[in-house]
């Protein structure tokens, strides 16, 4: 049985498709097979992210109406055979999805996958309801800036009422938050709220903090996931994150300023455990 | 339509829809026909168009002593200054059957004016008797995340979690809240002005009770505290204060 991860935000920008391109590659990396889809018909993108825009023959919508299946539709990631992604249409809109199209899709890789990422699309419309309604766990993609962490919070109120599990009265969606675009610089100076501020709103468990890094447009422009680039902080920041997703204690790096040459040398500042 | 309803859509014969339109109650405080008559036109005179048409409910609260309405004339009146006159309500029993028979049906609706800023008294006439139920509590653990709603019907409603901003709250009593309240709180929304909203904290974005509210920009800031924070309603105002 496949575990279904929805990446999801309600806000638009903030990193949700950065984030399913890297944490898909990083459980593959680990040696799970993982399916990434993406939910955002009409505006998909992440077939560029992760590369493959030039060898997408079907999409999801071709598979949901029965002309391809899914093997057809399926990618094969350039630097992973356990990596498959499954891109959207681009000449269709949002309504050619189905709630039962969908379900029989994700069926379906349930019978040979470990992980399938669901990339949803901004907003809380059909698309990003369809994204979350099968999930199993929820990664809520957050900026630490107040748009952002309200609509999280009104994300967070609908994945625990218009989903499969909410409906069934089952155990509820594990939900996992990543602040990301994060800068201690600028938290410090009181100009960004800092990670207690967006804990003390969203206040759910905490698997990640991504910081603000222009390796992260590097990677969209390489068409390679970000946590591919291990040298940088943001390609760091994730492996951390997928680390901590199977079950991995790891304390929070990236999430102070990095103290000045002295002070390195002369004090010892506790890094913060959260 | 639920999809529980076991009409079909297609062959439902009619469906409710929510009217917003105000409906202008017309409280009599004196039975004197030809004064009501001047009275109106002077009224119809300063504002021509605003009664025409409306749908106005006669109301007898205020002169519930007085005996033998002639409701026919009363309607005659209202007609002429186009209104149209719907129902009666508040009268003792001689009068609503009087209204009965020249043609205008009791009618509940709204509240009348004895229930707003002081005590619910008993009402002993034969309008539906307002015996309040007592109320149950609505008890909610989780989280009140932005853009949901919970409404304790008849009952007060505690939260034990925070309310996020963009969240409602409303109950027909009180409501309790023992985490961060930051979304909005309506108590009492059926009426009840003894309803009252306990938080720790002042961070709501709105408070009412019973219709009367206030909104974070109104609300002052209070000293530092220990304890609760109870918002009330006193001569149709809203105050608030430490417990």
């Amino acid at each position: 049985m496949a575990k279904i991860i929805v990446v999801t935000s309600g806000k638009g920008g903030v990193g949700k498709t950065t984030t399913s391109a890297s944490i898909a590659m990083g459980l593959a990396n680990r040696g799970f097979k993982t399916a990434v889809i993406d939910f955002d018909i009409g505006l998909r993108n992440l077939d560029l992210i992760m590369g493959c825009e030039r060898r997408v023959v079907y999409d999801f919508v071709n598979v949901i109406r029965g002309e391809a299946n899914l093997n057809q539709a399926l990618i094969k990631d350039k630097h992973n055979k356990e990596l498959f992604i499954l891109p959207a249409s681009q000449t269709r809109d949002k309504d050619a999805l189905t709630l039962e199209g969908v379900g029989k899709v994700l069926e379906e890789f349930s019978k040979t996958f470990d992980y399938v990422v669901c990339d949803s699309p901004a907003g809380i419309e059909r698309g990003a309801q369809l994204a979350m309604y099968y999930a199993d766990h929820a990664v809520v993609v957050t900026n630490p800036e107040v748009s952002s962490v309200r609509d999280s919070d009104r994300m967070l109120g609908l994945l625990s009422s218009k989903t499969k599990r909410a409906e069934e009265n089952r155990e509820p969606i594990t939900e996992h938050l990543l602040l990301t675009r994060y800068s201690p610089k600028r938290v410090a100076r009181g100009d960004m709220l800092s990670l207690s501020d967006v804990n003390e709103i969203l206040a759910i468990p905490l698997l990640g903090v991504i910081p603000e890094s222009p390796a992260v447009l590097r990677a969209s422009n390489a068409g390679e996931p970000v946590i591919l680039d291990v040298e940088s902080d943001a390609g760091q920041a994730y492996a951390d994150a997928v680390a901590r997703f199977l079950g991995e204690k790891l304390s929070h790096r990236f999430i102070e300023e990095k103290a000045p040459w002295f002070k390195r040398l002369f004090g010892s500042k506790e890094r913060e455990t959260v | 339509m639920s999809t529980s309803s076991s009409i079909k859509d297609n062959q439902a014969c009619f469906q409710f829809r929510a009217s917003f339109s105000p409906c202008t109650i017309l409280q009599m405080t004196r039975y004197d026909l030809e004064a009501l008559e001047q009275q109106l036109a002077e009224a119809i005179r300063r504002a021509p168009n605003f009664f025409l048409g409306s749908p106005v409910i006669i109301d007898l609260e205020k002169i519930q002593t007085v005996h033998d309405i002639h409701f026919n004339d009363v309607k005659k009146v209202l007609i002429a200054c186009g209104m149209v006159p719907m129902g009666v309500r508040g009268g003792n029993p001689e009068q609503m059957i009087a209204a009965v028979t020249a043609g205008l049906p009791m009618v509940t609706i709204g509240k009348s004016s004895t229930e707003i800023g002081k005590k619910v008294e008993v009402e002993t006439d034969s309008k539906k008797s307002d015996v309040p139920v007592a109320p149950t509590t609505k008890l909610v653990t989780n989280p009140i995340r932005s853009g949901m709603q919970v409404y304790a019907k008849d009952a007060d409603l505690i939260i034990v979690a925070q309310v996020s901003p963009g969240a409602e709250l409303l109950a027909d009593g009180h409501i309790h809240v023992y985490g961060a309240l930051r979304g909005r709180a309506l108590a009492g929304v059926q009426g009840n002005t003894n309803a009252r909203i306990f938080c720790r904290t002042l961070e709501a974005e709105l408070v009412s009770i019973a219709g009367y509210y206030l909104t974070k920009e109104d609300i002052q800031t209070l000293p530092t505290h220990d304890g609760m924070i109870q918002i009330y309603l006193e001569n149709e105002q809203v105050k608030i204060e430490v417990v």
